[in-house]
């Protein structure tokens, strides 16, 4: 199928502090937040994209739904370059890409109603009055909130967490897109309410015939609702492939501590130390060659001078790592 | 072991409007010295105002209404406000939810050690700051660091520096509110283990308030969970999660998943706690139980025990094995 968005060597830099002798030398240190990242979204994808605070992700997030400008590479959306994209292409874009905010707590305003809030992205894209209130209301139904009405007149802090994370979700629904960025959907509510909007997520995709892009740092919710998924490490991929098959089979020393470093329901699990240690540095400053080194308990020179590529380590399963390279 | 903490039908209320809320209600728990116990439930039911109350730094519309709190066979409710804050730090003392919050921003590390250390502690400058290093150590940061501010540190590392002051004066139990709900995986794991380090090498004892049972089964060899202002399923971790008994931790169990086991479907509680200003009769959790009875809705079912150190709350508790079987099923959680 035809790629609905791809990534060449797609990068974001942004200026950093400079030091004195930094700006006597008339230098203009980066931070290369996204650094040289390849990527291609099918439609009907759900891709997942895990990594610490740090590793990038985010902004990669609002470089696919154009919300910052690209610092070099290439980013196209069925075809057309994201960057040049302007007048009724833009707005046709703006309506097919919606982004699901993080924290239903502080997305919303408090003084809106949840009429006002699910249909000002309507308003935005000049859609008539008179569509607003079946729209706003098929919106809610689509997102299980029942009987809108009961909702419609109310303000935020008159619903419980997981009804704002629903309110959210028909907000960014309620204009029809295709291709919807959900950045860390469920961080801020309890295990018993996350439960219920993963499902709807997943129901929905299912239902609307959905492209999504999911970004976490939690393995446990990119498995339940993406079947690819990409490990990012500050700026870089530095593994992808099918979600299952990087849980059961992490190729790259960071993949392996991510999941090892998720808590299990189980009394029995193991506790052994972490394979990597430290934290995740500052990306203005990335160490040569590959940029977990300091972390892996497996680095060797090699580690240090070079690089290492994406390579596939399975049927369609590539990871960045030279143990990997024989 | 002994009992180091004793809290008995401990009761709680929020003033708000002219009406008690009352978020506590009648909480009996027991933390035996050396024992980690973590303290699980949703938002709202009441967790965070019990680890307050046990701290005795509620907020001022907020009022004990009866019940007592040993610590050590002492009853802390009867001291008054200044000879509680004494014990503070020395005796039981409390790691925050965000550590910024228990971080001065204006203040490098070694001047908050210093001012737990020396005011609190007594300790002259020059022991506090050798203290300080060693604090440090034990918690996995690099004393260098101490010169630092806040802001120059990491979630994880404000975290554990939390951790340290909370640690300073060798308290007897430590009370930490979501210690690692804020931080990522990586680090939430090592904060985890730099805990159950110093449960295993000092034999501290601490009270983990989270959301998250994983989180709990990790670290902690007792688990209580609490429902609408009260404990409704108290035991070993062990017997809570092989054997839970209450529905409400069934659910609880349900919604958690296993990244090493495969998932098919997510079962979520419907229905969210009920408003505590006017809860349900009977059973608090059984409007939202799909294994409720009528008589769940008429009276308010009693601790039971089920087995020895393991009690629940709830009319069914002798045929929890069966209850267990239906609520695997995703389909008795949806209506």
């Amino acid at each position: 199928m035809d790629p609905l968005i791809e990534a060449f060597g797609l990068t974001k830099a942004f200026p950093v502090s400079r030091t004195w002798r930094q700006m006597l030398r008339a230098e203009r240190p980066r931070l290369k937040a996204v650094d040289g990242i390849d990527l291609t979204i099918r439609r009907g994808d759900s891709i997942g994209l895990v990594g610490e605070s740090g590793s990038g992700k985010t902004t990669v997030g609002r470089l696919l739904l154009k919300l910052t400008s690209i610092t070099s590479g290439q980013l196209t959306y069925r075809g057309d370059h994201l960057d040049r994209m302007k007048g009724a292409r833009l707005r046709g874009f703006r309506q097919q890409a919606q982004l699901v905010f993080q924290n239903p707590f502080d997305a919303l305003n408090p003084r809106f109603n949840i009429r006002r809030i699910v249909a000002e992205p309507l308003v935005n894209l000049g859609v008539p009055r008179a569509e607003h209130e079946t729209r706003t209301a098929d919106s809610l139904r689509l997102v299980g909130l029942a009987e809108p009405q009961r909702y419609l007149d109310r303000l935020p802090h008159q619903l419980s967490g997981g009804q704002l994370q629903r309110i959210v979700l028909a907000r960014a629904l309620v204009v029809g897109p295709e291709f919807l960025v959900a950045d860390e959907p469920v961080s801020m509510l309890d295990v018993s309410v996350r439960a219920g909007i993963l499902n709807l997520m997943r129901d929905l995709k299912e239902r609307l015939s959905l492209t999504s892009f999911t970004i976490s740092h939690d393995l446990t919710l990119v498995r339940y609702i993406c079947s690819r998924t990409l490990v990012m490490y500050l700026g870089r991929i530095i593994e992808q492939g099918p979600t299952e098959e990087i849980i059961a089979r992490p190729a790259h020393p960071y993949t392996k501590a991510l999941i090892a470093a998720v808590p299990r329901p189980d009394v029995d699990q193991p506790r052994d130390a972490l394979p990597i240690s430290g934290a995740i540095g500052s990306a203005a400053t990335p160490p040569s060659g590959c940029r977990l080194r300091h972390r892996c308990p497996y680095a060797f020179a090699r580690c240090a001078s070079e690089e290492p590529p994406l390579i596939e380590v399975a049927p369609g399963h590539t990871a960045a790592c030279h143990l990997h390279i024989a | 072991m002994g009992t180091l903490l004793e809290v008995k039908g401990l009761s709680v209320s929020y003033r708000r409007g002219g009406v008690a809320v009352r978020a506590v209600d009648a909480v009996d728990l027991d933390v035996p010295a050396g024992a980690m116990l973590g303290l699980v439930g949703e938002s709202g039911c009441g967790k965070s105002t019990l680890a307050r109350a046990l701290m005795g730094v509620l907020p001022g519309n907020a009022s004990i209404d009866g019940g007592r709190v040993a610590l050590d066979g002492e009853d802390l409710t009867e001291l008054t406000p200044a000879k509680r804050r004494q014990r503070l730090w020395r005796e039981l003392s409390f790691v925050p939810q965000t550590s910024m919050n228990a971080l001065d921003p204006v203040y490098r590390l070694r001047d908050q050690m210093r001012e737990v250390l020396c005011e609190r502690g007594g300790l002259p400058t020059k022991a506090a700051d050798e203290r300080a290093v060693a604090l440090f150590r034990s918690v996995g940061l690099d004393p260098v660091r101490l010169t630092d501010f806040p802001h120059q540190f990491s979630g994880g590392m404000r975290q554990r520096a939390a951790i340290a002051m909370a640690l300073a004066l060798n308290p007897k139990l430590v009370i930490a509110d979501e210690p690692v709900t804020a931080l990522d995986v990586i680090v939430q794991r090592q904060v985890l283990d730099t805990i159950r380090r110093l449960g295993r090498d000092l034999g501290l004892s601490a009270i983990i308030v989270t959301h998250d049972i994983s989180v709990v089964t990790y670290l902690c060899g007792l688990t209580a969970v609490m429902y609408a202002g009260r404990i409704v399923e108290q035991g070993t971790t062990e017997a809570l999660t092989r054997r839970p008994t209450h529905p409400y931790t069934m659910g609880l169990m349900n919604a958690s998943p296993d990244l090493h086991e495969p998932v098919e479907t997510l079962v979520p509680i419907e229905g969210a706690p009920p408003d505590l200003a006017d809860p349900p009769k009977g059973c608090r959790f059984a409007p939202r139980c799909p294994l409720a009875l009528a008589a769940c809705r008429e009276s308010d079912p009693p601790p039971v025990v089920v087995e020895p150190g393991h009690s629940a709350a709830c009319f069914r508790a002798a045929e929890a094995g069966a209850l267990r079987e239906a609520a695997r099923k995703a389909s008795t959680w949806t209506r």
